[in-house]
């Protein structure tokens, strides 16, 4: 039903009668039923959502890749970030879907649906009748964004109407926080960390954060048809607006990862921007640097010069790509004798150097926003504000600079380390630590332990994972199996190899003690005599008498290094050290000589 | 269980007898003057309801002496409701009187069916309105206008407007009570025209969960009866919080009136110690005690009421026979011991077009949802033309004119350009309207932290429900919008100000022999969540004027009605 329901849509009424409500499954309304099967959304669901509804984003993709194949030949000149002549100034409102359980305004759940149109309520399609609920579930996740973002909490805050008609919204407004918003006057700063040049700094100031209620979510299906689908309509968003304060596309993009990667980090959002949970609209305008003064201001900043809208950009590149297009198009207007025009324009990942008009001035929609009589003011108290202050998780930046001074990580591998896996690595490296202090019998500086664990987690077990394309899991190699193979490498109780022998052998699936490994394997190190690695290459030698021939007659010291890998695998290849191997075959080999 | 406090006494219970009156009226309802756009089947299946009614009466009746009390649902068991077709139902649809809106079945009922039917109440039909409630005199209906009297003869009435079918419902007799939605007016003008008694609650005392809204700041659940008993016994059972509408009163903020209330009763009685008859001393007290506690409780309910008389009201364009009528009542209420205290609301001139500016943006908003896509009647054409404009050639064709005018209005007056000039200063006249009222009364507003209780304040206001009796349809036809806007005159500014209201019929001049053209009715306003002293007000001082067929004992019986204070 739901699915006949989805198909008439907005263009497909010419063959008659609409679904009407009636004979809509109503289960989604009757409480008692849809009480038992909600999903609690986990904070942080490792799968991307909506996997299954990414359909027009993979076919775009398939479609720039064929652009880029097209017009290969043609590569136009990529434009440089800076212009000597010209001052590009950029603005940036991100929309992001907040990490709750509920809708905005009705107890729909968000979980992620593969079936269209199952998680709404009478709210959500605007049935005549319904009433906005503010649900509180919302406000944590929206708070720790706000303060991540170092935003003043206003303890009062109302929501308004912002009125147009299109088919994603049913109720013909959306229910925004336009007079009073939540959050105002925040900052991020951008730094080395972010991919600025070093020593670099660039405060972004964010002028507000507010709460809006998301769209429905639209798939064109030929032509004449757009099916609809309400499980994302009146989700939860906030929506950051930055002053305009860019200068650069490369620093625009590298302000939508900082952020993202912010709110990700203090679960305020689900997903970033590959899975559509973080969308970005840039206005543009460029304006010389001799003639400082464009004539038009935005939120306090005047001095600008005309701008422009960029929709609904969902990738860094696209944000990169699109703004340097749009300024190329705004400079080469101005430098032909044309004006720029107020107007919003559009970008796609199929043609990434240029962007196009959607509407003009004449065609700009006046929202006429006005209070939602509906909804009471939001009060937030200053308790809350301060809890979730208190209790809000690192952000990545004191991650880093934790792991840096704490366990002696080099920024490359902190940042790694922080980057990867939701930070499951970084706690699976935590745990490693800890445990191997506790292995060790007199206390060892953390940043030494640190140093060689990194080193293990991230390149050993690391290279593991992707040589198996196998996705991260910190239950493959149990973090005290991990640590007792780096404690006993440190003790030098089993060489290098047989360490990542070992950890090969955890890896795939060998469920003995690290201890029974050693012992039933034999790779227990005990110091071997010269004679006895003598005796032994001796016999490889022998073995092998070809390969001696080679590397003294023609020189091939390249065969050495088989000779070397013959004589590791003898039984004892436990005891042995890679030098003191290839020591003594040079000495049986070369009889002392070079 | 019964949860509600109202009973009826079972000699007044003649359940048995209205079936049949309304079996035998309701076969051919149109005959009334179209009051309903659809009725439940139980009116064709005359057996369902005629079981039914004379259950219930056996039931009132068996609770002589107090016994069987709990097997009632409530004091309305087994009374029949009509429901105004903006109120959701599940059994029946909900048009709106709209075609926009042609055979809707919700799939939920809105919060005061449900409540009516679990007072076991029987909801007989949902009534004719005005389209959407935008309307004075129901006549803007996409299923055709509502008269009082048969249309077709120059004598048809206005049945005011918009809840004018769930007025005409119980003026017919073809429901013992009828639910309606008052805007700026919308259940007391009908009442005043069918000499009826129509009550606004207060704003947010009934929930509005499953009202199709038209301007969701104003809207208010109300009641239609003949008698003030009938609606205080309703209010009863209707006004509970509720979570699913975020601007129905909490249970707290429902304390705070209590607070403001007692406030004034402390106040006013300079006694923390309020007596009532249940805390009279009888049989064990030595007849001393029990003498100065009668006494007690008689001089607390005899101290003089105050009552405003809003000289802002008294307009030129008044008729006079409603002019009459408004100073009969306030010399019969002078006769019973009752203060008259001329007050000023200033801002009462503005009222009026700050509704038009306001309600008129509300319905431009609310009113935007109506595309056609999602449900309502099919669309014909996929869409308008080449430019892509999809839903305005649909709205055209399904949305009424007086519709249309006003999303046409509020549009312009949300406007950048207009918001400032029109919106806004709506908004600044609006508050000016509350302020007003809040200087005048005696009890504070309760949502005002620590306002005073004004001593000299007045406990209620009493002035007209409309400046005109009903007109006749026919001269309606030729009236501009602007006139037919003028009959709200005197209902907008309570609605303004969110604040309780009910309009009792009047008066009737000896000289002229009653007729139903010289309906007139009175209205008494009171402070924000004042809403019982309101009613009980009506019943015990204004009931003299009703037609004493419709009367029953309780409201003959005032002696032990539960006093306003």
């Amino acid at each position: 039903m739901q699915q006949r329901w989805m198909s008439r849509t907005l263009h497909c009424f010419r063959h008659g009668r609409l679904v009407q409500l009636n004979r809509y499954n109503t289960s989604n309304f009757s409480s008692p039923r849809r009480l038992l099967n909600v999903h609690l959304r986990s904070f942080h669901c490792s799968e991307p959502r909506w996997q299954d509804d990414s359909a027009p984003l993979r076919k775009e993709l398939k479609d720039a890749a064929k652009a880029a194949r097209k017009a290969a030949a043609a590569v136009p000149p990529e434009s440089p970030d800076i212009l000597p002549d010209w001052e590009l100034t950029v603005g940036i409102e991100i929309h992001a879907q907040l990490n709750a359980a509920r809708k905005l305004f009705s107890t729909a759940d968000t979980y992620p649906a593969s079936e269209p149109n199952s998680h709404i309520s009478a709210f959500d399609i605007a049935l005549p009748g319904s009433l906005p609920v503010f649900q509180p579930a919302v406000v944590l996740p929206a708070l720790r964004a706000a303060i991540a973002l170092q935003c003043t909490i206003l303890t009062k805050s109302t929501f308004d109407r912002k009125h147009y008609f299109y088919h994603d919204q049913p109720a013909g407004y959306q229910i925004t926080q336009y007079y009073t918003p939540f959050a105002v006057q925040g900052h991020v700063v951008l730094t080395s960390e972010d991919g600025l040049e070093d020593g670099r700094e660039v405060v972004v100031n964010i002028k507000q954060v507010q709460l809006e209620q998301d769209t429905a979510r639209s798939q064109e299906e030929d032509s004449s048809t757009t099916l609809i689908d309400f499980n994302r309509c009146g989700q939860a968003l906030i929506e950051i607006i930055s002053l305009p304060e860019l200068h650069s596309p490369r620093e625009a993009a590298a302000y939508v990862r900082k952020v993202q990667s912010m709110l990700y980090a203090v679960d305020a959002v689900t997903t970033g921007m590959e899975q559509g949970g973080l969308r970005a609209d840039v206005n543009v305008s460029v304006r010389r640097r001799d003639v400082l003064d464009g004539g038009f201001s935005y939120a306090g900043i005047s001095g600008l010069g005309q701008r422009t809208e960029i929709k609904n950009l969902s990738t860094f590149k696209g944000i990169e790509d699109a703004i340097k297009a749009e300024r190329d198009r705004q400079i080469s207007l101005i430098e032909s004798g044309g004006v720029v025009e107020g107007e919003t324009r559009g970008w796609s990942i199929t043609k990434p150097h240029e962007t196009r008009r959607l509407r003009g001035k004449e065609g700009e929609i006046d929202y006429r926003y006005m209070p939602d009589a509906d909804i009471p003011p939001l009060y937030i108290g200053t308790d809350l504000i301060g809890y979730v202050r208190r209790t809000l998780p690192p952000l990545p930046t004191d991650l880093t600079k934790m792991l840096v001074d704490d366990y002696g990580l080099s920024p490359t591998d902190a940042r790694t380390l922080v980057l990867l896996d939701d930070g499951e690595r970084l706690i699976y490296f935590q745990r490693v630590v800890a445990e191997l202090a506790s292995l060790a019998a007199h206390s060892v500086p953390q940043a030494e332990l640190g140093k060689t664990a990194a080193n293990w987690v991230l390149h050993e077990l690391g290279s593991l994972f992707s040589s198996d394309e196998r996705p991260w899991s910190s239950k493959v190699v149990p973090f005290d199996a991990m640590a007792e193979i780096v404690h006993r490498l440190r003790e030098k109780q089993i060489t290098g190899a047989s360490a990542k022998l070992i950890l090969k052998l955890v890896f795939n699936g060998d469920r003995r003690p690290v201890s029974q490994i050693v012992r039933q394997e034999e790779l227990a190190f005990s110091e071997m005599s010269a004679d006895e690695y003598d005796t032994i290459a001796r016999e490889i030698v022998e073995k092998f008498p070809q390969h001696v021939k080679d590397i003294v007659e023609k020189g091939k010291t390249g065969k050495l290094q088989f000779l070397m890998g013959q004589m590791m695998r003898h039984p004892r290849r436990g005891d042995m050290r890679a030098p003191d191997v290839e020591k003594a075959l040079r000495q049986v080999i070369f009889q002392g000589k070079p | 269980m019964r949860l509600d406090r109202g009973h009826r006494d079972w000699r007044d219970i003649y359940l048995k007898k209205s079936a049949k009156a309304i079996l035998r009226r309701s076969q051919f309802s149109p005959h009334y003057g179209n009051p309903y756009i659809s009725v439940n089947n139980s009116l064709l299946r005359p057996e369902y309801l005629l079981g039914r009614l004379k259950h219930a009466e056996r039931l009132h009746r068996s609770t002589a002496n107090w016994n069987n009390y709990n097997a009632l649902k409530s004091a309305n068991d087994g009374y029949t409701a009509a429901i105004k077709d903006n109120i959701l139902t599940k059994q029946l649809p909900t048009t709106c009187a709209s075609r926009v809106l042609k055979g809707f079945c919700p799939p939920q009922n809105a919060t005061v069916t449900k409540l009516l039917e679990k007072a076991g109440m029987i909801v007989l039909g949902k009534t004719n309105m005005d389209e959407f409630g935008m309307g004075s005199h129901s006549i803007n209906s996409a299923y055709g206008a509502v008269t009082n009297g048969d249309p077709r003869r120059a004598s048809a009435l206005s049945v005011g407007g918009s809840s004018g079918g769930s007025a005409l419902a119980v003026a017919q007799d073809l429901a013992h009570i009828a639910i309606g939605t008052d805007t700026g007016g919308s259940i007391r003008l009908p009442a005043a025209y069918m000499s009826l008694v129509g009550f606004k609650p207060s704003y947010g005392m009934i929930s509005r969960y499953g009202v199709v809204p038209y301007a969701n700041s104003l809207d208010t659940v109300g009641i239609i009866a003949k008698s003030a008993a009938d609606i205080r016994l309703t209010f009863d059972i209707l006004r509970r919080p509720d979570a699913s509408d975020p601007t129905c009163l909490t249970a707290q903020s429902r304390k705070r009136i209590q607070t403001a209330k007692n406030r004034r009763r402390v106040s006013v009685l300079e006694s923390n110690i309020l007596f009532t008859p249940a805390f009279t001393p009888r049989e064990i007290a030595p007849p001393a005690q029990r003498a100065r506690a009668r006494n007690m409780f008689l001089f607390q309910r005899s101290f003089a009421r105050r009552i405003g008389v809003p000289l802002e009201y008294n307009i030129a364009e008044m008729h006079p026979l409603v002019r009459w009528a408004w100073t009969a009542t306030l010399s019969h209420l002078q006769m019973y011991g009752f203060e008259i205290v001329p007050i000023s609301l200033p801002s009462t001139k503005h009222a009026l077009s700050s509704y038009y500016v306001l309600a008129p943006a509300e319905a431009s908003s609310n009113l935007a949802k109506y595309d056609g896509v999602r449900y309502g009647t099919p669309r014909t054409r996929p869409s308008d033309d080449d430019a892509g404009r999809l839903f305005s050639g649909y709205r055209h064709d399904n949305l009424g004119p007086e519709v249309q005018r006003r999303i046409l209005l509020g549009t312009y007056s949300l406007s950048a350009g207009a918001m400032d000039n029109y919106f806004i200063q709506a908004q600044k006249v609006r508050r000016m309207v509350q302020k007003d009222f809040d200087a005048v009364f005696r009890m504070p507003h309760p949502f005002h932290e620590e306002a005073p209780v004004n001593k000299d304040g007045v406990d209620v206001i009493i002035v007209p429900t409309a400046p005109t009796p009903p007109p006749h349809v026919r001269f309606l036809k030729d009236a501009g919008p602007v006139e037919s806007y003028m009959n709200d005159v005197f209902t907008v500014p309570a609605s303004l100000a969110g604040l309780p209201a009910i309009s009792v019929p009047g008066p009737r001049h000896p000289d002229f022999p009653w007729k139903a053209e010289r309906a007139v009715g009175i209205q008494v306003i009171g402070q924000y969540g004042d809403d019982f002293s309101v009613i009980y007000f009506a019943q015990n001082f204004l009931t003299n004027f009703h037609n004493m067929k419709t009367l029953d004992r309780l409201q003959h019986d005032k002696m032990f009605q539960e006093s306003a204070y």
